[in-house]
């Protein structure tokens, strides 16, 4: 429930800011009092801008809407229908109200301060008095002096209220008499007996008023204890001659005062001592927020460079990310060591701490094990040296890949424009609009209109020619050894292909949209030209298609996988070989483009008929029909694509029989094959968050390929699954070992913690088998 | 306009402002509780605050290294225990805030008392009452009235907490209150008078439809405390007890230590917050998908992980699974032990009847019903005595009204005099007398054809077919239809538009039934935002203990009765 709370203190703001009147820039709260607001005040002037700011509130009540659904959407999780139903009536759950100010507050600060300002004065200035006082009476070498020079020193300094002004003790109220005797504070010169009398020692006196002058003159050394100032001060006082007065009952290291000033000196005292005393507890405290903070910084950083090496990046070295994980997981071994020693401060001593104290030691200890826990398991592993090379390698590939279609790209354009030429005059031929019959081509085969994508390659052109540029510059740098501009180059280049391949996905969404719109035209024209039985057939091959749709999904979909499973593998045992190898290898991936053709055909049969759902499903095939080596595949095939297995299979799946269509689609496939495997690789490539950085091919694939699948439901992108089941190698699984231990200690650590004494033994076990595991694996790695 | 968010973020605020180090939060016994309500201890941990201490006890050791926040109710007590504190300061330096308005004296005093200079902040943070729900609100206050008339300290209880509300969610309201009740008025008007006296406070920016306040008293709907409740939250609270979020289970038969006491939080507890309003039925379905979610999580103990896939899936799904766990052990214990009660004590059985004593006007089947129901051992003395108090303010003034022979049967089930004698007090209390608007029989001909095809179609649920009195008086107000002569406004000002932002506040405690229909309303009315609140939230055995509080002793059953005294010591 917290989290669907927004900061707390952060909205009221925003909020205020959102509603300001256009015109007088007044703050208003909402946006139903600005439009009040406006239609009162400012209804005659210019009509515009009240039209602006009306769509403007509709806006703002759209997007409000919309959050309230997704919230409600979130809350919803539990399956309960309520949360919909809430939307229905129209009503809003509690639970979701918007986000409101903070409430109203008052503050007596001013007046606080005011009155204890007044306080204060007064209070300094008597304590300030009695220190100066006191430090007049110690100023001299009390011990050496005659008692009758003391008694006329000490009447100097205040003046003492004369004895028969005094005849009870004002404290205790007995009468003074002869056994009863006045004194006299030194202090204050007031009078009390001697049973209310008090007395500063020497050391006390000397510590507060060298802790005054130190107050004054800050540079002192705030650590000198005061017996080495009393020292320093009173060299000739030995400790066994003050003793001794204190025996003699002399006043030689003693100052006679009254109950009050004590009182306030030792009050003064304490707080002296409180200014110079740092407990433990503080110093280990101030060590383990250091820690936390570092942790809160390093971490997110940890994660990204984790996340970049995983995909098989070259933006962070591998040794630094070990080198931080390994400074990392040192501090999070500090807070533990830090937070357990706050937790047992003291426990040795005797007398034992304040309950009070041990309470506030556990909380410490509690809260730095909440931190750890939440905060130590976002960590992930890292891949190995050997792995990382592997990872690098397949990037470059994908890299070296991506390089030739962009070379491909030009080539194909210039073919593209050349069968567009013929595809025009043949239409001449036919007598009939090029358009028309461009449509109808179109949907038959499924394939997408020629001039229309030879225009978007067009638009592109600027920067797969950069991409080509920095990838020449690539090689160059390496040829010279240079590896920072490598890498610096590289990271160009990734983030060039990046706004490619998001070009491409935009393009192939708008593309999928046209092209609903024109199916839904074509058909029409297309029942005006065909003939009616031939129509019949269509629509009977249609409807069956409609009925097995989803079956044929699923089946061409798991199909896919396999082979997109096939290639990895493949990849994975010829990688030590060149990359060129992998392309002519066409028997072992033929399957794929093949599958996805089928595919889309059969969708456009679909499309035909519910133009309505294209737009979506294209979109879906786009995303289904990807594997990172279609397009591979694809190259090699537009050299042997005399046979054209593709077309054949789209005719009989449509059952078109018309020869003149046939003859056309037949000249238009080869190049809009790979158009089709262009856009859905574009779009595949673009659609993995951007923030993660692209990188691992086989990654990537598998999510792509989950996403797209509904059927499928082991959809986990973890880096983790991915590694075992591709390589199952041993050093990686030692990687992970370790990790789970990390993991598992922590885990051991919070049960103990909690006294959950069964979890504690079902973990240890746990952990028992993972280091046995370990030390297997290192046998056999050593071996 | 939510409670619980409008003190968490005072708190938040408190926090935030003192800066980074250990902090101690130091607060009196209600603060305590308020504080509770909104924060889970882990929750507050992450924010330094590691140690939580009773301005009262005199337990605190000095520890200098601290912060202090104090949160405090503006009392005199506590006045005084601040002074103490400032004059002798355990901590570094102290941030204080009252939960209410303070008056100018005792800032003057505090700043006396602080001679050492610690304090850094006073300020006034009007979190004074009990954040239930987000749309409930209670003061947690007992026995607020004497008979008809208000306790002089409740009522200025009441007034600052309804105050505080008013302050928190930033609402200068119109006042409406229930004519037929003399306290509803007594405290509109205090309150009417203390956001006179403070205006500046009150001065917020003015919305287009003012906020309105509608004062309501218990004794116009004495019903709705008295039924068995089948919702969650409400049935928890009828069986169990909710004080504070928390459930006493001690008394549980072979309760395992660490659920003695639980704690049912919407904020923090996802299940409980989905399942809250939903009935008894429902709550066993999901409870039991919660189960098999949990088994599917739980790691195979006795089969040892074998494989790296299964130690990481362990290792993944450990921190759910220990959340999860918690929820579910909680949550099973909390629906066993209500299907326990309900079959011990019977309570389909007696509810179906409470149910058709309070909805529906048959005499005859009612009067029949409960004869039987009063015959049957497992039904308790104390639902015996609330079917008895139910017929007697259903039935007070019905031609054939047999309370007597009832009162015999009860007392001849054993029923203690102290029951039997709230039977009266119950109908001296809420009796027809007392009530400004009928409970029973609808009014209006749109009522009357509602209930003519409701009994048509049948009810759709015996055990919830009960709407409190509330619902009704609320959809009237929505819709603009609330009559001025039962509800009149306080001062000169009527609201012509239909309300937006509406507070219902019901004297003597409101009840979760209650809750569960304001929750109902703010998600069927699009632009209506309702919050509820109480001197308290009631359960059966708590209003019964208002009643008893408030001086209705009840007439001790013999006196009126024929029956002689010696009958019921056989």
């Amino acid at each position: 429930m917290a989290s669907s709370y927004p900061p707390p203190f952060d909205d009221p703001g925003e909020v205020r800011e959102g509603f300001l009147c256009p015109l007088c820039l007044k703050d208003l709260q909402s946006f139903y009092q600005l439009q009040s607001h406006y239609e009162e005040e400012h209804s005659s002037e210019d009509r515009d801008v009240k039209g602006q700011l009306k769509s403007l509130v509709q806006k703002a009540k759209k997007a409000k809407k919309k959050l309230l659904k997704r919230e409600s959407d979130d809350r919803a999780d539990a399956g309960s229908q309520e949360r919909y139903e809430s939307f229905s009536y129209g009503g809003v759950d509690p639970y979701m109200w918007e986000p409101q100010e903070l409430g109203a507050m008052r503050s007596h600060l001013s007046d606080f301060k005011k009155h204890r300002a007044a306080r204060i004065d007064h209070y300094v200035v008597e304590v300030n008095k009695l220190i100066i006082r006191l430090e007049k009476l110690t100023s001299f070498d009390r011990a050496n002096t005659e008692s009758a020079k003391i008694r006329a020193i000490e009447k100097s300094v205040v003046p003492w209220v004369s004895d028969q002004d005094v005849p009870f003790c004002p404290d205790c109220g007995n009468k003074f008499s002869i056994r009863n005797r006045r004194h006299h504070c030194r202090l204050c010169g007031s009078i009390m007996c001697k049973k209310c009398m008090e007395l500063v020692t020497l050391p006390l006196a000397s510590k507060l008023t060298s802790a005054s002058k130190e107050a004054l003159a800050s540079h002192t050394s705030p650590n000198s204890s005061p017996n080495s100032i009393q020292g320093s001060r009173r060299g000739s006082i030995s400790s066994v001659s003050s003793v001794s007065s204190v025996l003699d009952e002399k006043d030689d290291d003693r100052i006679r005062c009254c109950r009050h000033c004590k009182g306030t000196l030792l009050k003064r005292e304490q707080q002296i001592d409180e200014r110079e005393f740092t407990p433990e507890i503080v110093k280990l405290y101030e060590k383990l927020r250091l820690c936390m903070e570092k942790i809160d910084q390093k971490a997110p950083e940890y994660i990204r460079t984790a996340e970049s090496l995983n995909a098989g990046e070259t933006t962070y070295s591998l040794e630094h990310a070990n080198d931080l994980r390994i400074e990392i997981q040192k501090v999070y071994e500090l807070i533990d060591a830090l937070s357990k020693k706050i937790l047992t401060l003291g426990l040795n001593e005797d007398p034992q701490p304040h309950p009070k104290t041990l309470q506030l030691q556990r909380m410490i200890r509690y809260s730095a094990t909440l931190f750890v826990q939440e905060k130590l398991l976002g960590l992930m592993s890292l891949p190995t040296k050997d792995r990382y090379e592997e990872l690098k390698e397949k990037r470059k590939q994908e890299l070296e890949r991506k390089l030739q279609m962009a070379a491909l790209e030009t080539q194909r354009k210039q073919e593209e424009k050349q069968k567009d030429m013929v595809s025009r005059s043949s239409a001449a031929l036919n007598g009939e609009v090029p358009h028309l019959k461009k449509a109808t081509v179109k949907n038959s085969e499924g394939w997408l209109p020629t001039s229309s994508v030879s225009r978007q390659r067009e638009i592109a052109d600027p920067l797969l020619q950069q991409i080509d540029n920095i990838t020449s510059f690539i090689k160059q740098a390496k040829a010279a050894n240079r590896i920072d501009e490598v890498r610096m180059l590289q990271e160009n280049l990734r983030q060039l292909q990046d706004e490619y391949d998001q070009q491409q996905t935009e393009k192939a969404i708008e593309l999928s949209k046209r092209q609903a719109e024109e199916e839904e035209m074509q058909r029409e024209e297309l029942q005006v030209l065909c003939e009616k039985e031939w129509e019949r057939e269509q629509h009977k091959a249609m409807s069956q298609h409609l009925r097995t749709r989803s079956l044929d999904f699923r089946e061409i979909k798991q199909h896919q996988h396999e082979v997109g499973k096939d290639n990895q593998n493949l990849i994975a045992h010829i990688l030590d070989l060149d990359t060129t190898q992998i392309k002519s290898s066409p028997s072992s991936k033929t399957p794929s483009p093949n599958a996805a053709e089928q595919l889309a055909s059969k969708e456009k049969t679909v499309f035909s008929i519910k133009t309505g759902e294209a737009s979506q499903c294209d979109r879906d095939q786009n995303q289904t029909s990807l594997n990172p080596f279609e397009d591979e595949a694809a190259t090699t095939l537009i050299d042997e694509d005399s046979t054209n297995p593709f077309a054949e299979d789209a005719a009989q799946v449509m059952s078109f029989p018309t020869k003149a269509l046939y003859n056309d689609k037949k000249e238009y496939n080869p190049f809009e094959n790979d158009e089709e495997d262009e856009e859905t690789n574009g779009a595949a490539v673009s659609s993995p968050n951007p923030f993660k950085g692209d990188g691992d091919p086989f990654q990537k694939g598998r999510s792509v390929q989950n996403s797209g699948n509904p059927f499928d439901e082991s959809s986990s992108t973890n880096p983790f699954e991915v590694d075992e089941e591709i390589s199952g190698e041993e050093v990686i699984e030692e990687e992970l070992l370790l990790q789970q231990i990390d993991n598992i200690k922590a885990y051991i650590f919070d049960a103990k913690h909690s006294g959950r004494m069964d979890e504690v033994e079902v973990l240890t076990e746990n952990l028992k088998d993972l280091k046995r595991t370990l030390a297997k694996q290192k046998e056999k790695s050593n071996c | 306009m939510n409670v619980v968010f409008a003190v968490k973020q005072y708190v938040s605020k408190m926090i935030e402002d003192s800066g980074p180090g250990m902090k101690v939060l130091l607060m009196d016994k209600e603060t305590t509780s308020i504080v509770s309500m909104v924060y889970t201890q882990s929750e507050i941990l992450q924010k330094e605050v590691y140690l939580f201490e009773r301005i009262d006890s005199s337990n605190r050791e000095t520890m200098k290294h601290l912060k202090a926040i104090c949160f405090l109710r503006p009392t005199k007590e506590n006045v005084e225990y601040l002074i103490q504190e400032l004059r002798r300061p355990k901590y570094s330096i102290y941030f204080v805030y009252f939960s209410n308005v303070i008056c100018k004296s005792d800032v003057k005093s505090l700043a006396e008392a602080d001679e050492q200079e610690v304090v850094a902040e006073v300020q006034e943070f009007y979190g004074d009452y009990i954040a239930v729900n987000p749309h409930v609100f209670s003061l947690n206050l007992l026995g607020c009235c004497q008979g008809r008339n208000w306790d002089a300290a409740q009522l200025s209880r009441t007034t600052q907490g309804l105050t505080a509300l008013l302050l928190s969610l930033k609402k200068c309201p119109m006042i409406r209150y229930q004519l037929s009740s003399e306290s509803a008025k007594r405290l509109a008007e205090c309150v009417k008078q203390v956001i006179t006296k403070e205006y500046e406070l009150f001065d917020f920016r003015r919305t287009e439809v003012p906020p309105l306040l509608l004062i309501l008293d218990r004794s116009d709907d004495a019903i709705t405390p008295l039924l068995n409740q089948w919702t969650y939250q409400a049935m928890v609270h009828e069986l169990l007890g909710i004080n504070n979020n928390r459930i006493d289970l001690s008394r549980v038969p072979g309760i395992s230590k660490d659920l003695r006491e639980v704690v049912l939080s919407a904020e923090n507890d996802e299940f409980y917050a989905n399942n809250m309003y939903l009935n008894f039925a429902e709550i066993g379905s999901n409870i039991k998908n919660l189960m098999e979610d949990f088994q599917k999580k739980k790691p195979k103990e006795q089969q040892k992980l074998e494989s790296i896939a299964d130690m990481k899936a362990f290792v993944e799904n450990y921190p759910q699974f220990k959340k999860m766990s918690g929820t579910v052990s909680k949550h099973v214990t909390v629906v066993g032990e209500l299907s326990r009660l309900v079959s011990e004590r019977n309570l389909l059985e007696v509810s179906e009847v409470e149910q058709e004593l309070a909805c529906q006007n048959d005499h005859s089947s009612a009067l029949q019903n409960m004869r039987r129901l009063l015959q049957n051992p497992k039904v308790t003395e104390f639902d015996a005595a609330r079917l008895v108090m139910l017929y007697a303010l259903h039935y007070e003034r019905h031609s054939s009204n047999s309370l007597p022979g009832l009162m015999m049967d009860l007392k001849n089930k054993g029923v203690s005099e102290k029951y039997r004698k709230l039977v009266s007090a119950v109908v001296e209390y809420g009796g027809k007398r007392v009530r400004g608007s009928d409970l029973f029989s609808p009014k209006d001909a749109v009522s009357i054809t509602k209930q003519f095809l409701k009994g048509l179609k049948g009810v759709e649920n015996v055990y919830t077919q009960h709407q409190p009195l509330l619902h009704e008086t609320l959809d009237q107000l929505i819709k603009g239809k609330l009559k001025d002569n039962q509800y009149p406004y306080l001062g000169p000002s009527t609201l012509r538009d239909r309300p937006q932002d509406i507070i219902v506040f019901v004297i003597g405690g409101a009840t979760y039934e209650e809750a569960l229909t304001v929750y109902n309303l703010n998600r069927t009315n699009p632009g209506v935002r309702i919050v509820l609140g109480g001197t308290t939230v009631h359960n059966t055995k708590s209003f019964l203990e208002e009643v008893l509080a408030s001086g209705f002793r009840g007439r001790s059953g013999e006196s009126s009765h024929v029956t002689p005294r010696s009958s019921s010591r056989r």
